[in-house]
């Protein structure tokens, strides 16, 4: 695909700007936490099995997060800008409610595939007494892989 | 684990880089063998034709890695608060990331004693991810 006349970002993926999600439940769970901590070699005795506390990376793997509902324009997608807050500690076992908006979407003209869409999303987690506990942000650049420039294959 | 100290730290300060090693089954286990995942994490070919070269280390993988660093860097009272990262370019998986940062601020947020760190995964020497990190560290005080 060339670059386009003009842009491929329709009225229908604007309206979603802004617009919240009904909340998803997500649950800390242990296992995952056990298993992530062991892929990246964390002993810090903090999240040990029987602390009750779970490492804040746990948040990469939550369901319910930043990708869910995201307005797709092009096929291909790379992650290229996130953050993360976290205002207190994951606890096992906790349910917490993920209300995830797009917050931005614009066409870049340029780069590697001469035409790609960014979107921003982000996904806040509250707990059971309506309390911030976390967020996390991200940036898709949208491509698609046939408009690649030639010798970046 | 070394405890670090808000009133001990200056900006400039550098941390000891440490070198990591993505696989391709790191890629799979962190999310879990029963989630799904993007092919090219483990699939060379699909990496191939996003245009990486290989399989593509997942960025949170890497942020999740850097998150680890700076909590052992800062010490079992401190608690990052907050990661800005800028994912400059795609990494191969089995190739060598280095992480290494350095402080850049360091303040009083809201009462809270605030290091700011820049830190970033190196590849071949170049950054690949470049990340602002915001740990909260305690007082002697």
């Amino acid at each position: 695909m060339s670059v386009p006349e003009q842009s491929l970002i329709t009225d229908e993926h604007r309206a979603q700007v802004g617009k919240k999600s009904d909340p998803a439940t997500v649950v800390i769970n242990e296992e995952d936490a056990r298993r992530m901590r062991d892929v990246l070699g964390d002993t810090d005795p903090r999240y040990a099995d029987g602390t009750g506390i779970a490492p804040p990376y746990v948040v990469a793997g939550m369901g319910g997060g930043p990708r869910r509902g995201m307005p797709q324009v092009l096929p291909g997608g790379l992650l290229t800008q996130q953050e993360w807050k976290f205002t207190r500690p994951f606890r096992i076992g906790e349910e917490l409610q993920a209300v995830s908006q797009v917050y931005d979407i614009r066409d870049r003209l340029g780069g590697r595939y001469g035409y790609s869409v960014l979107v921003t999303q982000g996904t806040d987690y509250y707990d059971a007494n309506g309390e911030h506990v976390a967020s996390a942000m991200i940036t898709i650049t949208q491509f698609d892989p046939k408009s690649q420039r030639k010798g970046d294959e | 684990m070394t405890q670090r100290y808000y009133e001990d730290v200056n900006i400039g300060d550098e941390t000891e880089p440490l070198e990591r090693v993505p696989t391709t089954d790191m890629a799979i286990d962190f999310f879990g063998r029963d989630n799904p995942t993007n092919p090219a994490f483990s699939d060379i070919d699909a990496g191939k034709r996003l245009g990486v070269g290989g399989a593509l280390v997942p960025g949170l993988l890497k942020l999740s890695w850097l998150t680890q660093y700076v909590s052992d860097w800062a010490g079992p009272a401190a608690a990052v608060r907050n990661l800005r990262a800028a994912y400059r370019r795609p990494d191969v998986a089995d190739r060598p990331l280095t992480m290494a940062g350095h402080v850049v601020d360091k303040r009083i947020e809201d009462g809270r004693p605030i290091i700011e760190l820049e830190v970033v995964t190196l590849a071949d020497g170049q950054p690949s991810t470049r990340a602002n990190v915001q740990v909260e560290l305690p007082t002697r005080g």
